[in-house]
């Protein structure tokens, strides 16, 4: 199975869209300088590292690059912006719509999900209230992940997650960060909900489990992202109880997760695999072996519940499909 | 007659040039007063529903007095209307055509204006220290207008008329 192809024109077109909506929460001396940048470089950005007195950083899909002073990407770090205080306040503002009183639980979290699904991740001092994080202050340093929806991303993965006409087998996904792992997450969800005409797949209820709102990006609650026409999204919910949530209350055919390793998620996967629902969650993780060493995950695998395993790299680009193994005979089905 | 007439012009003019300059003194303590109630407003909405800035600023234009509903209507609308703004630029925009329009003193404007740069910009704690702060500012000012008021809206409204018919004797 080929690189899940990044330049195609819908994610020129998508890009586009996407960094009109990163630009407004930028402070005004940063945002000038990324609208200068070529279109082709601006489609390309993944991160935006904001570290109060330090240079400026881009993440790309090729690296980490500087941003200068004239608006080009540079390797030298004498010639990169610097961000200043102002910068970082007047970003703080803008990444919380000037009520950072209202975002106490995002703080608690460490991120603030924006406008179209983007997250803005933040550091600063801790302040503990009986051992736990009450709230974030001083904060000076701000990491911006762009979310991109690639439509069709899981095309050609599905083929070999569909159980007939019946629905799915139960999946997990694994891949390091910045793989594209949600990006795909997001797709299989979509088309599972929506339903696949040309495999006649006639789309079944999806209940989505979003704790970090970054699969469907909900901004006060309604879904940023394409999630599916039959997709029930549980937003900021852990996700061990909010997957139990759903299946009392919203009868899902499918429970989905992002991101799972924790005794509790395992525990309610297993509950959901008894439940005759279907599950499609995500891991972090390079490999089977490497998932295999963590406690809970490694006894979830061993269990031989998970029908299909899709290891996700970035071998031939971001979203590159390793392999798809049989959880069940832990074969591959040939797709390396 | 022409010169009657020419005579009771003058006195009208100056006695009503008086009633406004006594209307403004009258006026700065109400406007004031409900200045404080929608900041109180405010904090209800910042403190206890947690509203977001934009939207809790546009429920207090829907719910405050009309005297100082166009503040807030059009610091929302700052909001609505351009986006990457901050809050406090949104305030500073909506106090630069609001001011002229009030009897407020320069004293006043810089109470909203330093609650303008603190707003939104920290926790709960913080802001309603900030907005108290405002509120009390806002007493003691509406107490010295109060009093202001009670010394000089007698004194201007006879003071035009007076002014006038003075006038009136000097040039006869």
């Amino acid at each position: 199975m080929s690189a899940i192809v990044n330049e195609t024109p819908a994610r020129l077109r998508c890009g586009d869209r996407v960094i009109q909506e990163i630009l407004p929460v930028l402070p005004g001396s940063i945002r000038r300088l990324v609208s200068a940048l070529p279109p082709f470089v601006q489609e390309k950005v993944e991160e935006f590292r904001i570290r109060q007195e330090r240079p400026l950083i881009l993440g790309l899909s090729s690296g980490d690059h500087f941003l200068s002073v004239k608006g080009q990407l540079t390797g030298l770090r004498q010639e990169a912006y610097q961000v200043t205080q102002n910068d970082m306040e007047q970003l703080i503002q803008l990444i919380s719509g000037s009520s950072l009183y209202a975002l106490e639980e995002e703080l608690r979290n460490g991120f603030i999900t924006l406008p179209g699904g983007h997250r803005a991740g933040i550091t600063g001092k801790a302040v503990l209230d009986n051992g736990r994080v009450r709230t974030l202050k001083y904060l000076s340093g701000c990491n911006i992940r762009v979310s991109r929806e690639i439509k069709g991303a899981a095309a050609p993965i599905l083929p070999y997650l569909l159980d007939g006409r019946r629905g799915i087998y139960h999946t997990i996904l694994i891949s390091p960060p910045r793989c594209g792992k949600t990006t795909m997450l997001r797709d299989l969800i979509r088309q599972i909900s929506n339903g696949i005409e040309e495999l006649g797949f006639p789309g079944v209820n999806v209940g989505l489990v979003d704790e970090r709102s970054e699969i469907a990006g909900c901004y006060k609650g309604i879904p940023q992202r394409d999630v599916g026409i039959r997709t029930d999204v549980l937003d900021g919910c852990p996700k061990a109880q909010g997957m139990m949530m759903l299946v009392r209350s919203m009868g899902p055919g499918v429970v989905s997760a992002d991101e799972i390793g924790r005794r509790e998620d395992v525990e309610a996967i297993e509950e959901m695999l008894n439940a005759g629902v279907k599950v499609l969650v995500t891991a972090h993780g390079s490999s089977l072996a490497e998932l295999a060493c963590r406690p809970a995950l490694g006894q979830l695998i061993r269990s031989k519940w998970i029908e299909r395993i899709v290891i996700l790299g970035r071998s031939r680009g971001v979203g590159t499909v390793e392999e798809i193994i049989d959880g069940r005979s832990m074969r591959s089905l040939g797709v390396k | 007659m022409l010169k009657l007439i020419g005579a009771a012009m003058v006195v009208a003019a100056s006695g009503l040039g008086g009633l406004a300059v006594a209307g403004n003194y009258s006026r700065r303590p109400r406007e004031l007063r409900t200045l404080r109630s929608a900041l109180q407003m405010l904090e209800t909405e910042v403190v206890y529903s947690a509203t977001h800035l934009p939207e809790a600023l546009a429920r207090v234009a829907g719910n405050c007095d009309r005297l100082v509903e166009p503040l807030f209507s059009r610091a929302a609308a700052e909001f609505a209307a351009s986006t990457g703004i901050t809050a406090a630029n949104a305030w500073e925009n909506a106090l630069i055509h609001y001011y002229p329009g009030t009897a407020l003193k320069p004293q006043d404007l810089s109470i909203l204006r330093s609650l303008g740069s603190s707003l939104g910009r920290s926790d709960r704690e913080d802001q309603v220290k900030h907005l108290h702060l405002a509120m009390e500012q806002i007493k003691s000012a509406m107490a010295g207008a109060e009093e202001e008021a009670a010394r000089n809206v007698k004194l201007w409204s006879y003071l035009g008329f007076l002014g006038g018919l003075i006038t009136v004797l000097v040039i006869y």
